[in-house]
């Protein structure tokens, strides 16, 4: 950006949106170049949303935005405006496990767990889709999602328990701990 | 040693490895502490911190447009004005020591004189807002004087010769570019070579790989009253962050406060580099008297943080006919980049392991680590020894096809077993665990070894081959010479029957402070869901060293298991006196259910189980009595013996074994492989928790399989890094993993680790690459020598041998 002293830093218009984020309208004021993924971590609090790379290729940030996948990363706030939102702390209600959330508890999948936000997000996205994936499948649809600590077995088993669940109308699980 | 000189600490752990031989939750599968935190989205990252600080200053880091250059002058006027700019930052502006090198003082944090690596800090950009601070930075104004760039190490130092080339020197205030030179001499290694059967000379290369954590380091500083200031960071080691800051800040290390959330991801590269932007923040805190962040974008991650050593190395083996080892020579060149980081420590595992886990009677190894400029390198995951692994175990295949023999009984000839002595005299006794033969044996035997090797080398169907490969490791214990191996751990029991413990040991997802929380647990009876682990803080946890070295378990283990024997003694002693038994006699037990309770406890005498008490009384009653129920464990390694000439002594207190298999099937017109299996096959004396532990052979063999296959930083003529995000530095993905990985687990007990315990963390990477490549040259009927193994490096080794005509 070429330099301009005569304009102050925040001299950007603010524009005003709503985002329906888990179910929840908030009205929140932007910058014109705010990326969803900031407005949503810090001005709107939603930190499950993990940002691994900035350009879409690791997966950590992925929401739902009117049941479409999308790197919050590479979506401005403004061209969110109107949309319904899912993160992972939309999943279930507070208190409770979503059928992805809980699978990954079955198969003992948890190592840093940066990464697993954007899987359940995505695995949950399979399944709106698609409730009984096969391996291809489930493979096909968590391939733009990267675990560095390795847990790729277990996330594909996951997916598998998960849709088992689901069909069996298992969606929401008590926390024991 | 002498009975008598064995510390206490040491005692402790030889008596309960020797009591207990059936457990409730060591080794059993336990769900990890924060596991519902992580899979909800709640549990805090450095970074999600910001969403409570509203105000904070940003800042970014001002980095050079060559990578080796002189600084002529630094204007800072024009980025000062720009709008939004607090303050900009330069090396001047340090009150304390510009300098956060690990091992050696050779990295300013902010250079003044000198740029040596692409991403060299300069200065601080401080703004209101983090794109405002990245604008700003093009605004300061560098002068340079562009020197010659100097990428290969071998433009510095003579492969054959180990001499230093005349060059543009990097390090001019050092006397050499050439940081560490360690040795191995034992024997007469010529006089093998003339009456050996057969010699084996080859040159390998090694890549150099990033550790791609999902989570870029963050670090964010808040000023406090006294001058001193908090740190939040995403670091392996928050007391070395500690140490480092107090330096840069010029203040004591009690005035700096670290403290270490969520993790995510390390594998060895969240040491030095926290230090660096720990510094940073605390710098912009300072003068601003604000909070402040640090937040790398991924590709200030990829350029700005150290990586695993490249290395180039030459090998000669020499052997009789029947397989039995004579001599092994080497040279190994280690690029450790611009800066030292631990280079000179990786250099010296890396001579520590280069033979490999075999009998070697006769040995000359050179081990150099030089400065290029390259990013530097410092820890990762194996720290140098995959290096020297890929190079020994391609060694030991490339001997056993010159000698017909197939490569599984090369190695039975020649394997250390107990009894035998190492390559540096190190006697390994039954007190070590040496289950390197039964990793080896129960591998092949899994995997149906001879059948496969057989049949794969006939396989051709079309233009797909098979293969099937295998790589043994070592991997040593302990921080060897490199430093004080201490570690320690706090066991609070609370009023109301739970339990607080406290390390300075940290979690980036390996979960090892799992196994220590698994390990009090076993000594205390009270299962491990009434645990809290308290976040690691300088303020609070005791310094435990540093979390590194496949040490967690191991050390910190060792220190643990001291901390819960002493409680138990007293509580034991507390109990008897209420229950009227002696107090060998007090059993502590857990109903096995998921949400118990504290009250569900009970504290029983086990002639007796009669006469019982509830846990929550028995610790009501220590407060009553006076028996305190906080204890702190502690415990240091034995030292490591290293004669610096000759190589010989005790370098580690024992070692971790494996046997890695690999099957593969290979595309000679495309180069493309597929790994189709993978066995993987550790001694680690003893499981102790055992979901990380599969986790781990998981995790590692996924990641060796990218060392192995995919993963490299390349720098141009220029430094310039050209693989600087997850876009161009390829990692596996979930359709790149092995359709199988079989673990299998040999617990040979180590006497003075935790119930046997030996460590995981590293060796699960060391030698996959080698087991794939063997594989690959098996499949192929080739000898590559270089990682990654690329598709275009397969397929142009292939068409220059005249293999494939395409």
């Amino acid at each position: 950006m070429a330099f301009d002293p005569s304009k102050s830093w925040d001299t950007y218009p603010d524009i005003e949106i709503t985002l329906n984020v888990n179910g929840k309208n908030y009205k929140v004021k932007v910058k014109p170049y705010e990326r969803l993924i900031d407005v949503l971590r810090y001005k709107l609090g939603f930190t499950g949303v993990k940002e691994g790379c900035g350009r879409g290729e690791c997966g950590a940030c992925v929401v739902l935005m009117d049941g479409e996948l999308v790197p919050s990363c590479l979506v401005l706030a403004v061209r969110a405006n109107g949309k319904k939102i899912i993160t992972v702390e939309g999943l279930a209600p507070e208190g409770k496990l979503h059928a992805v959330q809980k699978a990954f508890l079955d198969t003992f999948a948890v190592q840093c767990g940066f990464c697993f936000p954007g899987f359940a997000i995505a695995i949950k996205h399979l399944l709106d889709k698609n409730p009984n994936p096969s391996e291809e499948e489930i493979k096909e649809a968590l391939s733009g999602n990267l675990c560095r600590c390795g847990s790729y077995y277990r996330l594909i088993k996951a997916a598998k328990l998960a849709s088992e669940y689901v069909r069996q109308g298992k969606i929401y699980f008590d926390v024991k701990r | 040693m002498a009975q008598a000189q064995v510390p206490e600490y040491v005692r402790v752990v030889e008596e309960l490895f020797s009591k207990y031989k059936e457990f409730i939750y060591v080794g059993k599968y336990i769900q990890r502490w924060d596991a519902v935190s992580k899979i909800t989205g709640k549990a805090l990252f450095t970074a999600d911190f910001l969403k409570f600080y509203k105000d904070p200053v940003y800042v970014y880091t001002v980095r050079p447009k060559y990578a080796h250059a002189y600084i002529k002058s630094i204007d800072t006027t024009e980025a000062e004005r720009y709008p939004g700019v607090i303050k900009v930052l330069t090396a001047k502006d340090i009150p304390g020591v510009n300098d956060v090198g690990y091992v050696i003082p050779d990295q300013p944090l902010l250079a003044d004189k000198k740029v040596r690596y692409i991403a060299d800090p300069i200065a601080l950009i401080v703004a209101e807002d983090k794109y405002v601070a990245a604008e700003a930075a093009e605004l300061v104004h560098v002068e340079y004087e562009p020197l010659p760039v100097i990428t290969d190490p071998l433009e510095v130092v003579d492969l054959k010769t180990l001499k230093e080339k005349e060059h543009v020197r990097i390090h001019e205030e050092r006397e050499s570019d050439i940081i560490s030179h360690f040795k191995i001499r034992k024997g007469d290694v010529e006089k093998a070579i003339k009456e050996a059967d057969v010699v084996v000379e080859n040159e390998y290369r090694t890549g150099m790989q990033e550790h791609a954590y999902l989570e870029p380091e963050a670090a964010i500083a808040i000023p406090e009253a006294d001058g001193g200031v908090t740190i939040i960071a995403s670091t392996q080691c928050p007391f070395d962050v500690r140490k480092a800051v107090a330096r840069v800040l010029g203040v004591t290390q009690n005035k700096v406060r670290v403290i270490v959330p969520a993790i995510g991801g390390g594998f060895g590269g969240k040491e030095d580099v926290v230090n660096e932007i720990g510094a940073k923040a605390a710098l912009a805190a300072y003068y601003t008297g604000r909070p402040a962040v640090v937040i790398h974008t991924r590709e200030e991650s990829m350029i700005g943080h150290s990586k695993r050593h490249p290395m180039v190395a030459w090998y000669r083996h020499a052997a009789k006919k029947d397989g039995t080892l004579l001599a092994v020579e080497a040279n190994i060149v280690l690029d450790t980049g611009a800066y030292a980081s631990l280079g000179p420590f990786v250099a010296w595992r890396a001579i520590v392991h280069s033979t490999g886990p075999y009998k070697v009677p006769n040995a000359r190894v050179d081990t150099l680590a030089v400065y290029t400029n390259n990013v530097y390198a410092g820890a990762f995951r194996g720290f140098g020894n995959p290096q020297v692994t890929f190079a020994f175990e391609l060694q030991m295949d490339a001997l056993a096809e010159e000698l017909g023999m197939d490569p599984v009984d090369l190695r039975l000839k020649n394997i250390l077993r107990e009894g035998d002595r190492t390559v540096h005299g190190q006697l390994l006794t039954k007190e070590h665990g040496v289950g390197l033969e039964e990793t080896l044996k129960r591998a092949i035997e899994v995997i149906d070894w001879y059948r496969k090797r057989k049949e794969y080398s006939e396989f051709a169907e079309g233009t797909l081959r098979k293969g099937i490969g295998l790589a043994l490791l070592w991997h040593g214990n302990s921080i060897g010479v490199e430093g004080a191996d201490y570690s320690s751990a706090t066991i609070i029991i609370n009023r109301d029957g739970t339990v607080t413990f406290r390390t300075g040991l940290t979690d980036f997802g390996q979960g090892a402070v799992w196994g220590l929380v698994l390990i009090a647990a076993e000594i205390l009876g009270v299962p491990p869901q009434l645990f809290r682990i308290e976040p690691p803080d300088t303020s609070s946890t005791p310094d435990a060293g540093p979390t590194v070295a496949s040490r967690s378990t191991v050390m910190g283990g060792a220190a643990t298991m001291n901390a819960a024997y002493k409680l138990r003694k007293r509580i034991n002693e507390l109990a008897a006196n209420m229950l009227g038994c002696s107090p060998d006699e007090i059993v502590i037990r857990a109903p096995e259910k998921e949400d118990v309770k504290p009250s569900d406890v009970e504290v029983f005498c086990k002639s007796d189980p009669s006469k019982k008490v509830k846990w929550t009384d028995v610790v009501e009653q220590s407060f009553w009595d006076g028996v305190p129920l906080q204890e702190f464990g502690f415990f240091r390694a034995p030292k490591a013996e290293w004669d610096e000439e000759t190589g010989q002594g005790a370098p580690y207190v024992t070692y971790t074994f494996g046997t890695m298999v690999a099957e593969v099937t290979v595309d000679i017109e495309t180069g493309a492989v597929k790994v189709d299996r993978m066995v993987t096959a550790y001694d680690i004396g003893k499981v102790i928790n055992r979901v990380g532990a599969e986790l781990h052979a998981e995790g590692g063999a996924i990641q060796g399989l990218g060392y192995a296959l995919m993963e490299e930083i390349v720098h141009d003529k220029n430094g310039v890094v050209r693989t600087y995000n997850l876009s161009n530095y390829y990692t596996p993905l979930i359709d790149d993993i092995p359709d199988e990985i079989i673990p299998i687990w040999v617990e040979s007990g180590f006497k003075r680790g935790p119930f046997g315990a030996k460590g995981l963390g590293e060796p699960s990477i060391v030698a996959i690459a080698p087991a794939i490549v063997n594989a690959i040259n098996h499949a192929t009927k080739h000898r590559f020598t270089q990682i990654p193994l690329t598709p275009e490096r397969i397929y142009l080794g292939l068409k220059r041998a005249g293999k494939i005509k395409l």
